[in-house]
């Protein structure tokens, strides 16, 4: 029994110090490889058992993905809303607010595109210049707004913030049905829940003629070095990582926790609704449609948390998503595997990457 | 005499590393008495009762339970072994009613033999009026059961408590009555109560008292600890005093006056302290009037306190913990708002702490670990974690990385904080080079107030020598400091003007600076200061 223990405790002691020693490798490179292998096996098995080849699958997935220039062009289409909305999610996590509400503020930035795109182009001069940079600046206001709703409820009555994040999805969600579903922004024909195309020098113009590959992603990767940048360079970034990772030393400091609450909610909703805004500018139809977003706002949260909250590896995690759903729709066009189980296949790789990085990170602090 | 012992622990010690907080104590306990436990904060009264209690193992030593050796691994050997422990904090599910409570203790040690035939024993005896022996089913939760089963045990020891409430919704005084059933539901014969008057108002305290009264009858046995020499005197049979770990007195209640326990809690060798002449000066620093916040339980945590700090002197107050001391502090520091009175700092009212630190004033909180660094930064992040420090290392917001790295550096250099890494985690440092973070960041840019609370807490000596040496410092630099602590000897040793805190009270003590005994009492809430 002795012997057990005095060899566990050495056990244990050993890999705590390759731990400590290597903590960068473990946190930013083996254990996101560690989760993602892990559900890929999951899933691969879940695909066996289904009756296909998990290799041929995942190698059509792969294919359609990263095997030709075509195909990476359109990953990084499909990412641009997980990098925003993660980005958005990463940020504001990162300062301790437990912002559920990207979803929502991705869809009231959309929706302020749309109603830009549809109503107030027209009054201004046709050119992209002035239009593209204004619907742009404008989604994200809008967004920001949104974001500060929940943010004032919190810092002046005490509201919890995943509460109303939550909530307010909902309004945001029921708010687009509103609008295009005989609301007045529904198209002008009146036939379907939809709102007409934006006019054309407000899209985000394509970067190559035959390929949808749009400045979308480049903003949004921009954004995330911009992001890294101010978080771990500036008194500003400094202020909300310390407010994240200790409130009660934080203001003891001097630091508000009101004002950055505040500001990073601020800053959260414009990046999501940023993220609304590209979409319906940079891709057809170029117009706002019930159901517009897949989860993104969701999605969201575990891009950010697979990324360790960190806005440049958000990149690569994002780019993680946007290749999922692109190849689920490969595996279910090329090898015939439902789209139930690829939606499954989905879900699974969250429960991973929340199951094992949201369960260390929500332990610290109770919602 | 000797089969009378319920609890023997023989030459018990506990070490923590260097540290020893129990030495060598030998102590034992009767069935049917009451057995007081004194000591300052630190003594090592929560550790011995911890050990007790089988939060903690011993280092050496034996804890005997009617006469048979015993060793706890946790707190469920030492229930099964009949040891009860009310924590000072409760311990109650609080969106569950009382029943619901007891039931759940209930149930958890039901596959324990003995104990629940007993209490069934028990309550069948209390509740033979009604003729319905109550067995609590161990699989399903049948309210009526349980409510009858909480409704005998608080009609058997006189704890009245509606079973049927929720504990939220109950008074301090009510929820500590639920504890003590949940002890003796599961049949507690050695009940540890610690500090249970100090969440009491007087007039419960007395209700209290007859309780435990009606447990020492029914031969149960109690370790009683605090540090309020009054209630002990009116209710324990026996005194055990401890200090630095060690027992220092043992005696029947009467045997010494409150005045003797005084100082043997406190010690009368107090080390003789080299002073400068005190070069106090009439600038005024601090200037409080009529200050009274509330604690987070909206209980009155400071009560009308006014106070001056001047220039070139250090202001000690000294109390035992919890008496309003944190609620004071961070009330100066703006983080706790005060519902009346005033505090002015330099002739300023400045609101909110960003302001009242830019007035030059630099805070040690007492709580280290949540609010003096964060864990999860590195060094030289934390060594800038004040809002006048970090804006001085920016231009534009922007921090200058290599000005961060060499201020930090010099700052580890100067207060000897190992290992010597600027960009190492804070949390792979010990406490006491966690604490001279905390230090070197505040005490450096020499404050023209600093409110430093239990500073030396968690460090060696020589360690705690280099903080007083600063402290010193800062007061030869015509600076201001107040100088809250625990820790008596520090507060007698380094302050020109000297203050108790009690009960949200501050007491004027300087002219009691000789007079130990006197000072204990004041401490402990006595407030006659005569002879």
């Amino acid at each position: 029994m002795d012997k057990f223990s005095a060899l566990y405790q050495r056990v244990k002691s050993v890999c705590f110090s390759t731990l400590k020693e290597n903590m960068f490798f473990f946190q930013w490179i083996l254990s996101p490889i560690v989760i993602l292998a892990a559900a890929f096996i999951t899933n691969g098995i879940i695909i066996f058992l289904f009756g296909y080849n998990p290799i041929t699958a995942y190698g059509a997935a792969l294919d359609v993905t990263f095997g030709s220039p075509r195909g990476i062009g359109e990953t990084l289409v499909k990412s641009t809303p997980f990098l925003m909305t993660g980005l958005s999610v990463a940020i504001a996590f990162k300062c301790g607010i437990w912002n559920i509400g990207a979803e929502g503020q991705f869809l009231v930035g959309a929706l302020a595109a749309t109603w830009f795109g549809t109503k107030i182009a027209t009054l201004l001069p046709h050119i992209p210049w002035i239009a593209v940079p204004l619907c742009l600046t404008l989604a994200a206001f809008v967004g920001g707004i949104w974001g500060i709703i929940p943010a004032v409820l919190k810092v002046t009555r005490g509201v919890n913030e995943v509460i109303s994040t939550i909530m307010l999805n909902y309004v945001a969600i029921h708010l687009v049905s509103l609008m295009i579903d005989g609301g007045p922004l529904q198209e002008t024909s009146k036939t379907g829940p939809q709102s007409d195309p934006i006019v054309e020098w407000v899209f985000l113009p394509r970067i190559f003629e035959t390929h949808r590959l749009h400045p979308g992603i480049g903003i949004a990767i921009l954004l995330a070095i911009i992001l890294t940048y101010v978080l771990f360079r500036t008194t500003f970034g400094y202020q909300l990582r310390a407010v994240g990772e200790g409130a009660a030393a934080a203001e003891a400091a001097g630091i508000s926790i009101a004002h950055n609450t505040l500001r990073v909610f601020f800053i959260s909703g414009a990046l999501a609704g940023l993220g609304g805004a590209i979409e319906i500018m940079a891709l057809v139809p170029h117009r706002l449609t019930e159901n517009f977003s897949p989860d993104y706002g969701y999605t969201a949260i575990a891009v950010a948390l697979l990324a360790r909250l960190h806005p440049l590896v958000t990149v690569a995690t994002a780019l993680l998503f946007g290749a999922l759903a692109k190849g689920a729709f490969a595996m279910e066009a090329e090898v015939g595997i439902s789209r139930q189980v690829t939606l499954m296949m989905q879900a699974i790789i969250l429960l991973f990457v929340i199951g094992s990085s949201a369960v260390k990170f929500f332990r610290k602090r109770t919602l | 005499m000797e089969t009378d012992n319920v609890l023997v622990l023989q030459n018990v010690t506990k070490t923590f590393g260097d540290l020893v907080a129990v030495d060598n104590v030998n102590f034992e306990l009767q069935a049917g008495e009451i057995h007081a436990i004194l000591g300052e904060n630190g003594a090592g009264k929560s550790t011995l009762m911890n050990l007790i209690y089988g939060l903690y193992q011993p280092s050496d030593g034996s804890i005997h339970i009617s006469g048979k050796p015993k060793i706890f691994k946790s707190p469920r050997d030492a229930i099964a072994n009949g040891i009860g422990m009310v924590h000072q904090h409760f311990m109650l599910i609080e969106n569950l009613t009382v029943a619901e409570n007891i039931a759940l203790t209930v149930a958890q040690f039901s596959s324990r033999d003995g104990t629940i035939d007993s209490v069934e024993s028990d309550v069948e005896s209390a509740s033979k009026d009604n003729g319905t022996p109550i067995k609590l089913n161990k699989f399903r939760y049948i309210k009526d059961d349980a409510i009858q089963l909480t409704e005998a045990l608080s009609h058997r020891f006189g704890l009245t408590v509606d079973p049927s409430a929720l504990v939220r919704n109950l008074s301090v005084g009510l929820k500590q009555r639920v504890e003590i059933l949940k002890a003796l539901a599961v049949d507690a014969r050695i009940l540890i109560l610690d500090e249970p008057t100090a969440v009491l108002s007087p007039q419960e305290v007395t209700g209290f008292f007859t309780i435990l009264r009606a447990l020492q009858d029914d031969n149960r046995a109690i370790i009683f600890i605090s540090h309020k020499m009054r209630e002990v005197l009116e209710i324990s049979d026996r005194i055990t005093v401890l200090r630095h770990g060690k027992k220092v007195y043992h005696g029947k209640t009467g045997e010494l006056s409150d005045r003797g326990l005084a100082r043997e809690m406190l010690g009368d060798e107090l080390s003789e302290i080299k002073r400068k002449e005190n070069r106090v000066t009439t600038d005024l620093v601090l200037n409080i009037s009529g200050l009274t916040v509330l604690g987070s339980r909206n209980e009155i945590a400071v009560a009308d306190v006014s106070m001056q700090t001047f220039r070139g002197e250090i202001v000690g107050i000294a109390g035992v913990d919890g008496n309003g001391q944190r609620e004071l502090a961070e009330a100066i520091m703006g983080l706790r708002p005060s519902k009346f009175g005033t505090v002015e700092i330099l002739g300023m009212q400045p609101s909110g702490t960003k302001n009242i630190r830019r007035c030059g004033v630099g805070y040690i909180p007492e709580d280290r670990r949540t609010m003096g660094i964060i864990t999860s930064f590195s060094v030289a992040e934390n060594l800038m974690l004040n809002i006048t420090h970090f804006e001085h290392l920016a231009k534009h917001g922007i921090i200058n990385q290599s000005k961060k790295n060499n201020a930090a550096m010099q700052l580890i250099d100067t207060y000897d904080i190992r290992p010597p890494f600027v960009k190492i985690s804070a949390s792979a440092l010990s406490g006491g080079n966690q604490q001279k973070i905390v230090l070197a960041r505040e005490i450096s840019p020499q404050p023209e107030l600093l409110v430093a609370v239990n500073p030396t807490r968690g460090l060696d000596i020589s360690a705690a020598q280099f903080v007083h040496k600063n402290l010193l410092a800062q007061r030869d630099r015509k600076k201001s400091v107040l100088l809250i602590s625990t820790e008596l000897d520090e507060v007698l040793q380094m302050s020109d003007r000297l203050y108790v805190m009690s009960r949200g009270k501050l007491i004027e003590a300087t002219t009691h600076r000789e007079n130990i005994e006197t000072l204990g009492l004041l401490m402990t809430g006595e407030t006659e200061t005569d002879g």
